[in-house]
């Protein structure tokens, strides 16, 4: 494949998904012709470009199916579920003509003459729009203000008149007014011909914001005039924003102010999902300077920089070794700048989840229009950053546990109305950064796992025995094994070979982890834990015996001495470490090695789980940038090691996976204990 | 004229103890020297622990128990083989800690004989033949299989660990 | 009908305003100075006044206090015909209870918008 062409297809990749975002939005509010605009224009870059490379039929395609879209934009036809339908139909065959673009397979060829025919039909019964235009100007960009006025007490001795200057603003597009009667109307001194009115309003229409000020032209230096814009596109068009913003009680004595109109605006559009804003980041996107680079060329980057940073541990190893003033001082400048230039090229790396919730979104749509269930997928934190080779391989372990809750968590609107739910389902996908992890969340409101049900089908398919002791949460965590699915009738949607189990391990290979809580008939949550980059971290090299071990520094909390004659060798006992009295596991037993001959062991304070747990090692050498390297299937059981690393001196040392690794400790120490009693 | 020149084919001959083995050239990528090998804990106690291979980790697999042979401190001829393996379509390179490597005989296929099915200390799945060098036996290794098998030894059932004696000697 | 008092002593600009406004539907009264604006300050109903700034006799800052003193015109909007050179006469004249301004030279369809901003 030419390299023309490759970025052909990348950049066709990434408008059909910008395309898809613009759909959803478009079936929110048909009316608004800004999407309409981007629509058309997406397609029409999507025409241009596949005939200058030789794709005629989707060139071909896209040109009959743009032409709908012009005409909506010129006022020629009424935007409908059915031209949303065969657009959507549409957009899916493209994805498929881009791997086939002769239509080579007959399935595509079919579709083809389908989807064309249907088209054709649809172009020539457009019903010619009778009703004028939305709004006056079909090119103007629509915009929400936000326009406090309160009109000098003695506007009326100057002949004007407050209400006259309300009307001509509402005549500029669609308002919301809101009259405040200030307290002062209602004391004894109030004064007939002075005005103790004030005015909220919400405008939403083409106009600037020098439209909105000539209004005021004659009262702008008497009268407290503000003038915000809160949104893009008509917010009048929400109805919850409308209504918080118009229906108050009776007439108020005091105005919301921008401040509590803002956050309103910032509630309405974290819940109508981010699509809308994907859009406008699209926007943004072609102003702000940025440049395309294969991911190819990234990797590289990143291999560079792991190279250096391993060059640059011998480089400090060997300053250390010379004692040369000189040379130590160049050694830890190139220190700190391979710190900088390693945190700027993953930052590089870095993608907002934002990147990926499109494809959910449809997922969601696409299923609950097959599923007959109604759904509202709401995501918040999506701007959270994580890198792309990571957001590439959990993008389908969540596609597959949203399609889970899709399947086995919503009910259907009939089921949801008898338990007295809301018949529409929501689902929400939150992402945030805790420590070096970033959590996703994916978290429903359906039925809940319902553990008695779970337990009998585990006894059937004899992953547990009939008499085991499991508390609900352990029988829950069931769903993870192989060979494990709630479903009755395997559905076309989440029984389809791939189980949890599969989800599961495909987030452990990213040295991720998954949890599951779930209530009977409230929900279900999925959290999804996932280091920050697989690459590079910072960590802290220790010794035990004659080996290296590197444990992440942001697992670490504080480090202590004590005698090694108060370690009983034990492989764990409790200690007092900052009054608190810890488990301490004594890692020369862990890990098979001869007791301590060292007077004094350090103890390392971790906290990675619920409470704080200390491990014991032979010496703390300091911070150490650790380059990941795989430990490979050889030791794909020793998971409690994420990884190698190799050190200045050329010698491995392995990287532990601290919450892994004390999951196991606690698990072999209460077996250890049940022994014992 | 003969009707066919004899096909050879080159193998590495080590030797674990007073046993001459022997893998196809084509599997050995390298002979290193014998290096630190950082261990790693509560793993099998033939897989020696990692070695760092020009910036790749490389896990190293000690033959000497693989065969059911006793520890014995390294030496200097104690080397590491970097072997390229195939498990079900998948390549690994892996390190063999072997007692010394021998020479490079090229072997004329027609001489190799298949292993026999009984009265060899070895599974026969993982001996592809052996041929008669100058006053022994040579196992030709299946390194594939040897290398990649979970079990701890190749010993056939009855054949203990640090058994050193063979039965029909 | 709304009727609107012009005061200009300008002829031309009078009868501007005047067709102006009457093709807009409204009633005029026409004055050409200060003076005699005042007089039809007399109980006629007027629903707005413009007036030229610079006028013989009575200025228009002075018909605009005259009017603002009288109970029954005191809210009565008052539109000056001004210029842009006399800025500073503006902010006099919003001291002394101006409603607005129509900067000249002025279109016919700029003064019917000023005009309705103030009355309706």
């Amino acid at each position: 494949m030419s390299n023309l062409q490759a970025v052909f297809l990348a950049e066709t990749e990434e408008l059909i998904s910008t395309l898809e975002s613009a759909l959803l939005e478009f079936e929110r509010d048909l009316s608004n012709l800004r999407t309409v605009e981007n629509i058309f224009r997406v397609m029409h870059t999507i025409k241009g470009s596949a005939s200058m490379f030789g794709y005629e039929n989707l060139s071909n395609i896209t040109h009959h199916l743009e032409t709908i879209f012009d005409d909506i934009r010129a006022y020629k036809r009424q935007a409908d579920l059915q031209i949303l339908e065969i657009t959507f139909r549409t957009v899916d065959h493209i994805k498929s003509v881009l791997r086939d673009p002769d239509l080579s397979q007959s399935e595509n060829k079919i579709r083809q003459e389908q989807l064309l025919a249907n088209i054709h039909l649809m172009v020539q019964q457009k019903d010619v729009r009778t009703s004028g235009p939305v709004f006056a100007d079909s090119t103007a960009v629509i915009n929400t203000y936000y326009i406090f006025f309160r009109p000098a007490e003695g506007i009326f001795r100057s002949g004007n008149n407050p209400l006259f200057l309300i009307d001509d603003l509402a005549t500029l597009g669609k308002a919301i007014v809101v009259p405040i009667f200030r307290d002062a109307l209602f004391s004894d001194n109030a004064q007939a011909d002075l005005c103790y009115t004030e005015f909220e309003v919400v405008l939403a229409g083409g106009m600037t914001e020098d439209d909105i000020r000539d209004v005021f032209l004659f009262v702008s230096d008497t009268a407290d005039i503000q003038i915000r814009h809160i949104a893009e596109g008509d917010l009048l068009n929400d109805l919850s924003f409308s209504s918080a913003f118009g229906n108050r009680e009776q007439i108020p004595r005091t105005a919301f102010g921008y401040g509590i109109v803002a956050s309103m605006v910032g509630a309405v559009q974290a819940k109508s999902t981010m699509s809308s804003v994907v859009a406008a980041d699209v926007d943004r996107l072609g102003q702000s300077t940025s440049i395309r680079v294969s991911s190819t060329k990234l990797d590289e980057l990143m291999n560079l920089v792991s190279e250096l940073v391993t060059s640059q541990a011998r480089l400090m190893l060997i300053a250390e070794q010379k004692g040369m003033p000189d040379l130590n001082a160049v050694s830890e400048n190139i220190e700190k700048i391979t710190r900088r230039l390693r945190d700027n090229a993953f930052s590089i790396c870095l993608v907002p989840i934002e990147a990926v919730v499109t494809r959910y979104q449809r997922l969601i749509r696409d299923l609950s229009k097959e599923l007959s269930k109604e759904v509202v997928f709401t995501t918040s934190g999506t701007e959270t950053e994580l890198d792309k080779s990571l957001i590439e391989k959990i993008t389908d372990p969540i596609l597959h546990l949203l399609r889970n809750c899709m399947d086995h968590g919503i009910e259907t609107p009939e089921a949801r109305r008898a338990r007295g739910k809301k018949k529409e389902g929501t689902i929400h996908l939150k992402a945030y950064h805790s420590g070096t992890y970033v959590h996703i969340e994916i978290s429903d409101d359906g039925k809940g796992i319902d553990p008695a049900r779970v337990r009998s089908k585990a006894i059937n398919k004899g992953l547990i025995r009939e008499d085991a002791v499991l508390s609900d949460a352990d029988i829950i965590e069931l769903i993870f094994s192989p060979g494990f699915s709630t479903a009755d009738i395997i559905t076309d949607v989440s029984g389809r070979g791939v189980g949890m189990d599969v989800v599961r391990r495909n987030i452990e290979a990213v040295h991720g982890e998954v949890f599951v809580e779930s209530k009977l008939n409230e929900g279900t949550q999925f959290t999804i834990r996932l280091p920050l980059t697989l690459s590079i971290m910072d960590g802290m090299l220790v010794k035990i015996a004659s080996s290296d071990y590197i444990i992440p520094l942001a697992a670490v909390d504080k480090c202590f001495e004590v005698e090694t004659r108060s370690l009983n060798g034990d492989c764990s006992q409790r200690l007092v470490l900052d009054g608190n009295l810890v488990p301490v596991f004594n890692l020369r037993n862990v890990f098979d090695e001869e007791r301590s001959g060292l007077p004094i062991t350090q103890v390392v304070k971790l906290n990675c789980e619920a409470f704080p747990v200390g491990i014991t090692v032979d010496a703390i050498v300091g911070e150490y940038q650790a380059v990941m390297k795989p430990l490979g299937d050889m030791y794909q059981s020793q998971d409690e090691f994420s990884g190698a690393t190799i050190l200045g001196d050329g010698s491995v040392a392995l990287v532990v996976d601290p919450s892994r690794f004390i999951r196991q400790l606690l698990s072999k120490s209460n077996i250890e204990n049940l022994n014992k009693n | 004229m003969e009707l066919a020149s004899a096909v050879t084919q080159s193998y590495l001959t080590f030797r674990l103890d007073d046993e001459l083995f022997a893998t196809s050239v084509i599997n050995v990528i390298e002979i290193l020297e014998l290096t630190r090998i950082t261990k790693v804990p509560r793993s099998p106690s033939f897989m020696r622990g990692v070695i760092n291979l020009r910036g790749t980790v490389l896990p190293v697999i000690d033959a000497r128990q693989k065969f059911g042979l006793d520890k014995t401190p390294d030496t200097v001829n104690t080397c590491i083989l970097v072997l390229n393996i195939q498990i079900d379509n998948e390549k690994l390179t892996v390190g063999a800690l072997v007692d010394a490597v021998q020479e490079v005989l090229d072997i004329d296929i027609s001489t190799i004989q298949p292993a026999p099915s009984i009265g060899s200390r070895y599974k026969s799945e993982f001996i592809d033949g052996m041929v008669k060098g100058n006053d022994k036996f040579i196992m030709l290794l299946n390194v594939s299989k040897v290398f990649s098998s979970e079990e701890v030894s190749i010993l056939k059932e009855g054949y203990d660990m640090g058994e050193n004696t063979s039965i029909n000697q | 009908m709304k009727t609107i008092l012009i005061a200009d002593d300008s002829a031309s600009i009078r009868e501007l305003v005047e067709m102006t406004l009457r093709s807009a539907g409204y009633d005029v009264l026409k004055s050409s100075d200060g003076e005699h604006a005042i007089q039809h300050l007399d109980g006629t109903p007027i629903d707005l006044v413009i007036t030229d700034l610079n006028m013989p006799k009575v200025c228009g800052i002075e018909l605009l206090r005259e009017i603002r003193s009288r109970a029954d015109y005191a809210t009565v909007p008052v539109l000056l015909l001004t210029t842009e050179s006399q800025a500073a006469k503006k902010e006099e004249a919003k001291a002394a209870g101006a409603t607005g301004w129509i900067v000249k030279p002025f279109v016919p369809e700029k003064l019917l918008s000023v005009v309705h901003k103030v009355i309706r």
